[in-house]
Formats: structure tokens, C-alpha cells, sequence
């Protein structure tokens, strides 16, 4: 077994949460159907649940065991820096505002605005530059996939008066 | 065996076909090659186009893409000493130095003709073997799938991540989110909080897309601003004294690539570290020591990962195990155009099989004149910001993953498990033992009840039958040998042995 010497921001709350996690899938796994037979759909799941209640509880152990993060920075400040820093949160949101409004504007907005805005955030340059090249992408999606996959994209319901 | 060579050259004649097959392998080549996304990520998007398409279309471009693939790491392992693949590892170790001494295209010209000596004797033994195994395991029942899905899930959790616990967990997690749904044989809801969209179970593309494309994605995003460093490219097409002379050691590392290949649970990455290692062991006088852009050291881990590829279609097509993540991945899409992969497919359906083997050998062809060409081009794509890929790689994840049943719900499943790999990739989890319990959950749960209804709900005499059949008995003895070694009393036993061995030897 490997033992790492110091342990990741956050690492702690993480494996908390797996082992929760596990223990309440379990209980409602064993709700499925309980020790009612050796062949019921629910004997599975609780193996499957099990596992990760017991692999959950050694992953905790392993942490505990571990040093805590170093460096005198508090932990909340060491996630934030370390794990989840500005550049990811702000891209899982915008990744999420993209999904949300994609069934509603339908795809070609969606991905102009989602790929202008990323692309901006990510890379900082010029907005002529950031919008050329979402225009050039854009148009290679959706020529490889609409007009030779012929993959159906989303719409928009929005939309759906006009076209 | 007229009907064996008409259906072998079927993807050769076609242009369609043959078009699919070559645009695959390009593609799988580049996305293999850049770092960070895996050939896992690139099957899972691309093939997720494939859905709707005739069999053999989507057949055609998983070959190709599954070949380039394994290849594609290579590239960037030589250039940029960034292995574009874990299997490529091995490869960088040997390949950066050499294009450090200005000898980048010599080394790409070998990697790639042993990469393809490599593929072709993989696709040799799927050839030979695999209408064997599939007849041998017609004689395996319930049990014995149960086993080999443990074995390998077992075996990828064991043998990536950081530690046993962390393989264990990630695996039973993917058994889980494959249980949600409709029991198949009682119809009553696992886990479904009386949620329609749930009774239909959690779309495991859109699981495979979540974790290896989004997750990925979100996990590059602390690698922006890496460095690009340019390579001087020469001469490409190697010497053919150099082929003649490394032939031999492309051949057994080959073999030793197709074998592990085929074992369920191991793939590419082991089949090219072991490769390497055989060859450190076995080459007495390195023109170059190891370590420093030794030949030897560059040829034996390429050859092998492509040789895996054929490999990992023997356990795939025969039993319906995948080998590892990419070939999870493709079973997937497998069942999705009604295929069953099993001992039954081959009786069943024996054209679809020879079509792989010949388009398997197509994209190998493939492989041979793209890797051969296209190096500068292929270093400003390489070379590409992450800051544009990583949107852009978003965007693909979405169309994919709602191409498969046109469902906006799916997109959300897909940023959920993406979000949910990235922590999981960020805290020292592996993501493709997820992937294989998806997949062999179900699979596992229908065998260990049928197996548990054939000793009439008796554990006494579903116990014994672990150990009263021969092909049973050797699948749960490798089972708990594989468990054993994972626990604390495995070092003790194997120093106990090390400590009696001289002694036993002296005597």
C-alpha cells in the first residue's frame, strides 16, 4: 500500500463525503429487497455498495494517516488555489450556462456564445482574433457533423417558430 | 472461406468504407497525439457520432480510430516528451533524447514501421485464436463470466491509480451507476426514486463521454500554459538496416503486447511498459544505454501497445470482456448497434468478425503512410493552444453525447460525470475501472443470478461450485491470488518465500 506524504486541499472533506455517500447508497440498496433472498435484484447493488463503503472507509484511513497540507496556507484557501482555481469554476459555469441554454436556443447559438465567451476567458486576446476563430470552429462542427454525420443537433425551442 | 475474403476486403473495395477507415486512423492519430486527451476520450466522442450509422460504417471508423490512437501518444512522447497516451510512457523515455540529438524523424520512422509490424501480428493471433477461445468458451457458464468481469475490473483498478482502494471503489461506483434502472429480470426499480428518466437507467455513453471527454477537459485546464518546444525534423522513412536489425525484438515484443493485450483487464499501457522492460533485460549491448534514446528501448513498447490492439479484440469479441477503458468503450457502442459480442457472435455472425480483422489490418496500412507523412503539419496541430481545444472538446462532448438519443437530459448526466471525474481524477482516482463496472455491472449481476438460482438459492452449493469445475476452480484461484496480492499479507508471504529460497537452493 502506497502512502503519500502530504495530503491534497480538500482531500479530507472528499473521502468524508465518498464514505457518506456510500453508506447512504447502501441503506438504500438494502431497500431494494432487503436479505430477502440470495438471487434478488437488490444482492448486487449492495455488493456493489459495500465495496465502496469499505474501499471508501481505508481511502478515508489513508487520508488521515496522511500529513495535512503544508505550507501554513489555511485549507479552504489551498482548494480554492489548488483544486478548483478561478479558471475551472468560471469554465464549469459557463460549460453549464451552455447546456442549460441549449435545448431553449438551440445548438449554433448556444456553442457561438459558449466558444466566444471560453475561448475569451481562456486565452485573453483580441476579440477580432477570439471571433474569428470561434466562426471557423463553429463552421467546421457543424459541417463534419450536421452536413456529413447528419447528427440531429438541438434546435431550440425558441426557434422553432421561425425555421 | 470465398465468404472470408469477400468479407476481410470489404472495407479495402468499398470507397466509402475505406474513406471511414482512413479519416479514423488520421483522426485517432492526432487526437491520440495530443496531451492530455486520451485515446479513451477520442473513441469515446468520435464513435459516439457513429449510432445511427450502418454496422459496418461505424465498424470501419472504431478500427481506425482505436489504431491511430494507440499510435498517436508516440508522437508527442518523441517530440515533446509528453506521452500523448500512458501507453506512450516507456516511449518518451527513449524517444526524447534521440530527437533531443536532432534525431526526432529517424525515431518517428521506426516507431511507426514497428507499430505496424506491431498491429499486424496482433490482428494475426485475433485471426488464429479467436474463432479457438470463442469455441472454448461456449463450455464457460454464468460463474466464470462472473469471475472474468471481477478479474477485470480487479486488474484495471489494481493497476492504475494510487492505491488499491482508490482502484476497488471506482470500479464498484461504475457497478452501481450501471444498476440504476429497471431490473431486467424483475422490472422493479434500483435506485430510480421513482424518476422516469431514471427507470431507463443512466446512458452510459453518456457516462464514457462525462468522464473521459468533459472530466479531461476540466483536468487539462491546469496544464494551459505549458511551453510548445520545437524539434527539428529530418529524414523520416528509416533505414531499412535498422529495420532488418530491430525486426526480431519487434516480433517478441509484439507477442508479448498480443498476449497481454488479450488478457482481460490489461491493455497498451501494461503491454509497453512490460515490452520495455523485456527489452532493458534482454538487449546485452545497447549501441545507446537505456535511458538516454536507446533504439532497442524505442522499438519494444510501440510494437507492443499495437500489438495489444489485436489482443484486446480476442476477449472483447469472444466473451464480451472488455480488455480496458478503449475497448469498454467500444463494446459499448457494440451493443448499442445490436451487436453481442460473446462466444455467440462469431457462430452468429461470422462476416462481421473477418470485416474487423480486415479493417483492422486497413487501418494498419493506414497507419503506415500517415505516420510516415505529415510531420510538420502535424506539430503546429500538436502545438495548438488548450485554450481553444478545451472548448472545443466541450462542444464535440455535447453534440456526441446528444447524437445518441437526441435527449437534452443526457447533457446534463455528461457535465454531472465530468465534474465528478475531475475531482475523482484530481484526488488520485482512475476513471476507467468506472467505465468497465458500467459496462460488466449489469452483465455481472445477471450471471451471479442465474449462477445463484442454479444452486437453488443454496450459498453452500453455489460455494462448491467455485471449486468443483476445472475452467470455475482456475478463475477464482487467479481471483484470490490477484485479491491476496493486494493485501498486506502479499509482501509478507513473498519475503517469507524470498528468505526460504536461498536457503532451500543451498540445501
Amino acid at each position: 500500500m502506497q502512502t503519500r506524504q502530504s495530503r491534497r486541499p480538500g482531500e479530507l472533506v472528499f473521502a468524508i463525503a465518498l464514505v457518506v455517500f456510500s453508506a447512504i447508497l447502501l441503506w438504500q440498496a438494502f431497500a431494494i429487497s432487503g436479505f430477502s433472498g440470495l438471487s434478488t435484484p437488490g444482492i448486487f447493488p449492495m455488493l456493489a455498495t459495500g465495496t465502496m463503503l469499505v474501499s471508501g472507509l481505508a481511502i478515508l484511513r489513508d487520508v488521515v494517516r496522511s500529513r495535512p497540507v503544508a505550507g501554513g496556507r489555511s485549507p479552504l484557501h489551498g482548494f480554492v488555489a489548488d483544486i478548483v482555481p478561478l479558471r475551472l469554476s468560471g469554465m464549469i459555469g459557463l460549460v453549464a450556462l451552455y447546456l442549460a441554454a441549449m435545448p431553449w436556443v438551440g445548438f449554433l447559438i448556444s456553442s457561438a456564445i459558449f466558444l466566444f465567451l471560453s475561448i475569451l476567458f481562456l486565452w485573453r486576446r483580441s476579440l477580432l482574433m477570439t471571433t474569428a476563430l470561434t466562426a471557423v470552429s463553429l463552421l467546421a462542427v457543424y459541417l463534419v457533423f450536421r452536413v456529413v454525420f447528419q447528427v440531429v443537433l438541438p434546435a431550440g425551442t425558441l426557434m422553432r417558430g421561425w425555421s | 472461406m470465398v465468404e472470408i475474403i469477400g468479407n476481410f476486403g470489404l472495407s479495402w473495395i468499398d470507397p466509402w468504407l475505406l474513406f471511414l477507415t482512413g479519416i479514423g486512423t488520421l483522426a485517432g492519430i492526432y487526437v491520440g497525439a495530443i496531451p492530455g486527451l486520451s485515446v479513451t476520450m477520442a473513441t469515446s466522442i468520435l464513435i459516439s457520432f457513429t449510432f445511427k450509422w450502418d454496422v459496418n460504417d461505424a465498424l470501419a471508423l472504431i478500427a481506425g480510430v482505436f489504431t491511430g490512437g494507440v499510435y498517436g501518444g508516440s508522437r508527442t512522447a518523441i517530440l515533446l516528451n509528453i506521452p500523448g497516451a500512458p501507453s506512450a510512457i516507456a516511449t518518451a523515455i527513449e524517444g526524447y533524447p534521440m530527437a533531443q540529438r536532432g534525431e526526432a524523424g529517424e525515431a518517428i520512422g521506426l516507431t511507426t514501421v514497428m507499430s505496424v509490424f506491431g498491429g499486424f501480428v496482433g490482428i494475426l493471433a485475433l485471426a488464429l485464436f479467436a474463432p479457438m477461445i470463442s469455441g472454448f468458451a461456449l463450455m464457460f457458464n454464468s460463474r466464470d463470466y462472473l469471475l472474468l468481469g471481477l478479474i477485470g475490473i480487479l486488474l484495471v483498478g489494481t493497476l492504475s491509480g494510487e492505491s488499491f482502494a482508490k482502484g476497488a471503489f471506482a470500479g464498484a461506483l461504475g457497478v452501481l451507476i450501471g444498476m440504476v434502472g429497471l431490473d431486467p429480470m424483475t422490472a422493479e426499480g434500483r435506485f430510480t426514486y421513482d424518476s422516469v428518466t431514471l427507470m431507463g437507467g443512466i446512458p452510459y455513453v453518456a457516462a464514457m463521454i462525462g468522464f473521459f471527454g468533459v472530466g479531461e477537459a476540466f483536468a487539462q485546464l491546469h496544464n494551459l500554459d505549458l511551453p510548445a518546444i520545437k524539434q527539428k525534423i529530418d529524414r523520416i522513412i528509416p533505414k531499412f538496416s535498422d529495420v532488418k536489425r530491430y525486426f526480431g525484438l519487434a516480433m517478441r515484443s509484439s507477442g508479448i503486447g498480443t498476449i497481454i493485450g488479450a488478457l482481460p483487464g490489461t491493455g497498451g499501457d501494461i503491454a509497453a511498459l512490460l515490452a520495455y522492460d523485456f527489452a532493458k533485460r534482454t538487449t546485452k549491448k545497447p549501441e545507446v544505454p537505456f535511458g538516454q534514446g536507446c533504439k532497442e528501448g524505442l522499438i519494444a513498447p510501440e510494437a507492443a501497445n499495437n500489438a495489444a490492439v489485436g489482443g484486446a479484440f480476442i476477449p472483447m469479441l469472444t466473451l464480451g470482456i472488455p480488455g480496458d477503458a478503449v475497448t469498454a468503450v467500444i463494446i459499448g457502442a457494440l451493443f448499442i448497434h445490436g451487436l453481442k459480442p460473446g462466444p455467440l457472435m462469431l457462430v452468429e455472425t461470422p462476416h462481421l468478425f473477418w470485416f474487423t480483422v480486415g479493417n483492422l489490418t486497413l487501418a494498419n496500412v493506414f497507419l503506415l503512410i500517415f505516420g510516415l507523412t505529415g510531420i510538420k503539419i502535424f506539430t503546429r496541430i500538436v502545438e495548438c493552444p488548450k485554450a481553444i481545444l478545451i472548448p472545443l472538446i466541450i462542444v464535440l462532448s455535447a453534440v456526441g453525447t446528444y447524437a445518441i438519443q437526441n435527449n437534452p437530459a443526457h447533457i446534463y448526466w455528461m457535465l454531472g460525470f465530468g465534474v465528478l471525474g475531475y475531482f475523482l481524477k484530481t484526488y488520485g482516482f482512475q476513471v476507467g475501472p468506472v467505465i468497465l463496472g458500467v459496462i460488466l455491472g449489469p452483465m455481472m449481476d445477471a450471471n451471479y443470478r442465474r449462477a445463484m438460482i442454479g444452486a437453488r438459492n443454496d450459498i453452500g452449493t453455489f460455494a462448491w461450485d467455485f471449486v468443483s469445475h476445472p475452467i470455475t476452480f482456475v478463475l477464482t484461484l487467479s481471483f484470490l491470488l490477484m485479491l491476496l496480492s493486494q493485501t498486506p499479507l502479499w509482501p509478507r508471504l513473498t519475503g517469507w518465500r524470498r528468505k526460504r529460497g536461498p536457503e532451500g537452493e543451498s540445501a
